[in-house]
């Protein structure tokens, strides 16, 4: 090599670009490679995590007519918290399958929702459904929320129940039915479909009648969806019943209404007082039919408060202005808030944390009202309303009491029977036989 | 590999940097393999006289079935968007329709049917068109559909007129059934892999002969360049009709939401 080689070599430019051009190429590779990988800095959007719910309504079937808006209340709920920027961090993501208004399906359609990661389920109308349900939530260590008037008899570590039982609705309408304010009637005649609500409510009331020397009249069942209550008028009309009350669920309330009114069973005289009728079930129903007739719940559309005013308008804001709201849609949407408010207690979707929360007790101010979780019973506190039946399918109340605890086990049905999951949880009396006859 | 599942995050970038990403990843392409890859290929051909013109001749012969083979897959994925926006036209106009002839039936049958056509108006938008965008076929709005199926067949008609009004709900139902389906199997419709797999690698083979010519570094990192970025904005555009309801160049749910605002307001 000769002295000064090295330095007599020169840079070309084409030396240059490409030095440059792969140095630059590089450069940018380095810089976009964890945006490429990663896909998280070129504008995609953040996706919140999720968390499931299971909605268990019928969609289809003779329940769909009424439990259908529970549903439309869970999703109204799910997309306020979500638009509030979700619990927890977490979007909520509402899963509804169709159990199609049978017992059995609830059952599988329930196991696939937990199965599938749902956190906790909001559902089912009838008892059977519910029955059906529980083992499957006890099973998989799941909370079940239940929204629905039922006939207590009944407590799962496992179902926090957010209806009236018994001691919050029937009893308190058959003291205002034997009270001045009902007519002082005393031979109710009990109508219901033929599942174990009717039949254990009309057993309760029997036994709670008979403390007041007052003895039904009769009792009829029709089997779940059936049309045909001619012969059930037939027999309340034979019995000289002063009253009805009506514990039949679902479409069947058109055919029983309809038989009422072509039998001329005026409300004057014959009022019937219905334990599963609100605003919705009412769209069904002619006001021909129907006006003059009571309804007990805890909650109607027509209550006067301004929570009661912002909640229809947020709802019918979002669903259509002509529907309606009643119960049990409200007692769910405020089921759905204690959970919620537990979940954010607890900092957890956990089950275990979720039931703590509500062990140290939770309220939720309500359109109807506040309502209290009794961690004991793992029921709500329930204002008990009596409403008349106006020819705008709304009800004008004409008696309330407020708030009531629950009592799930009535002493005067179920002796010896309680509950409190602070503690030891169901304590169990003699067996009761029930059979629903009077 | 070019399973639509494996690159569905591309569609959530929006529309202007993922064209800059295609173009940047396939001038990207180009301008690396320049450096590293040029230099050997052009081994094969440096000696030969003329071998530009043989390269040259080569390649356009190459792009003129390229070319041909891209502009039928740009026409068919075009074609399959624009299905999809027909059938979603035609099932918010069936079920328009649908809500019409119900509204003349007595209450509350027309009253319980309009609210669940409202209700599967309201799911089609809320939940169903997110689910779509995520390449998902939406199961729920079965359910409604379904919901109200039942429900109209529980009607009974009375009169002439109601077996008049009844027998076109159910035709009309039909109609809007069939475009709802549609709509559904449209959501995972896409271009087989083998197409994909078809059109990457002629791209891949057109940069290639782009590497063998023989001219000055800048010059074919320019000439180059254009032709690569013209065939990342190719196949994004493809890309990007590749799925009709995903990505920013895509069907919306805009019948849907007319309609519903029109079922609100009465």
């Amino acid at each position: 090599m000769r002295p000064g080689h090295a330095t007599d070599r020169r840079i070309s430019r084409r030396d240059l670009v490409a030095g440059g051009g792969t140095a630059a190429t590089l450069a940018a590779a380095r810089a976009l490679a964890p945006a490429l990988f990663a896909g998280c800095s070129l504008g995609v959007p953040h996706r919140q995590p999720t968390v499931t719910l299971g909605l268990l309504h019928s969609q289809t079937g003779p329940l769909a007519i009424s439990a259908s808006s529970l549903r439309d209340i869970e999703l109204h709920a799910c997309e306020r918290i979500n638009a509030a920027g979700g619990l927890l961090g977490r979007t909520l993501v509402a899963r509804a399958p169709d159990p199609r208004s049978r017992p059995e399906r609830f059952a599988t359609v329930a196991a696939r929702l937990l199965d599938e990661g749902a956190v906790a389920l909001f559902g089912c109308w009838t008892s059977s459904a519910r029955k059906a349900v529980i083992p499957i939530v006890e099973e998989f260590q799941k909370l079940l929320f239940y929204a629905v008037q039922y006939e207590g008899n009944e407590s799962s570590k496992y179902c926090i129940y957010g209806g009236m039982v018994p001691n919050q609705q029937m009893l308190p309408a058959l003291d205002w039915l034997l009270g001045p304010a009902g007519g002082n009637r005393r031979k109710p005649f009990f109508v219901g479909s033929d599942y174990v609500y009717p039949r254990t409510a009309t057993f309760i009331a029997s036994k709670y009648l008979a403390t007041k020397d007052v003895k039904p009249v009769g009792a009829a069942y029709r089997p779940l969806g059936d049309r045909d209550f001619g012969g059930v008028v037939k027999k309340i009309i034979a019995s000289g019943a002063d009253c009805v009350v009506n514990t039949v669920n679902g479409d069947s309330n058109m055919a029983l209404f309809a038989a009422l009114a072509a039998a001329k069973v005026e409300p004057t005289k014959v009022p019937v007082i219905s334990t599963s009728i609100a605003e919705d079930e009412l769209r069904s129903l002619l006001p021909e039919q129907v006006t003059g007739h009571y309804a007990v719940s805890s909650y109607f559309q027509s209550i006067d408060t301004p929570t009661n005013r912002d909640w229809i308008r947020g709802f019918r804001n979002e669903f259509g202005r002509d529907r309606v709201t009643g119960d049990p849609m409200e007692p769910d949407w405020c089921l759905f808030h204690l959970w919620t408010r537990a979940v954010e207690k607890a900092g957890s979707f956990e089950t275990d944390a979720v039931r703590q929360a509500f062990r140290d007790g939770l309220e939720f101010a309500g359109p109807g009202g506040t309502v209290t979780l009794d961690p004991k019973t793992q029921h709500t506190t329930k204002w008990c309303r009596i409403g008349r039946i106006r020819p705008d399918r709304q009800f004008e109340i004409v008696h309330e009491q407020g708030p009531i605890d629950p009592d799930p086990y009535p002493q005067v049905a179920f002796p010896g029977w309680s509950v409190d999951w602070t503690k030891d949880g169901v304590t169990r009396g003699p067996e009761v036989a029930i059979d629903g006859d009077v | 590999m070019f399973e639509p599942e494996n690159w569905y995050w591309l569609y959530d970038i929006p529309q202007g940097r993922l064209t800059l990403l295609f173009i940047g990843a396939f001038v990207g392409f180009y301008w690396i393999g320049s450096i590293l890859v040029r230099p050997l290929l052009r081994q094969f051909v440096k000696r030969t006289p003329g071998s530009n013109d043989i390269v040259g001749y080569v390649l356009s012969c190459f792009c003129v079935f390229y070319g041909l083979l891209l502009g039928l897959i740009a026409v068919t994925a075009y074609q399959n968007v624009a299905d999809a926006g027909a059938n979603v036209t035609h099932e918010a106009a069936a079920l328009a329709a649908l809500y019409e002839d119900v509204s003349r039936y007595p209450e509350p049958h027309a009253q319980n049917l309009r609210w669940l056509l409202r209700d599967y108006a309201r799911y089609v938008i809320r939940y169903a068109w997110p689910l779509q965008q995520r390449g998902i076929i939406p199961e729920e709005g079965t359910i409604r559909a379904d919901a109200f199926h039942d429900r109209l067949l529980e009607f009974e008609p009375e009169t002439p007129a109601q077996e008049i009004i009844h027998a076109e709900a159910l035709r009309q139902l039909n109609e809007f059934l069939e475009a709802r389906q549609m709509r559904l199997f449209s959501v995972k419709s896409s271009l087989p892999a083998s197409m994909w797999w078809v059109m990457i690698l002629g791209a891949v083979f057109n940069i290639f002969l782009c590497w063998m010519f023989d001219m000055r570094f800048i010059t074919q990192l320019i000439l180059g360049g254009i032709l690569a970025a013209y065939l990342g904005t190719m196949i994004h555009l493809i890309f990007d009709m590749n799925q009709p309801f995903r990505g920013d160049v895509s069907i919306s749910a805009e019948p849907f939401e007319a309609l519903y605002a029109r079922m609100n307001e009465d």
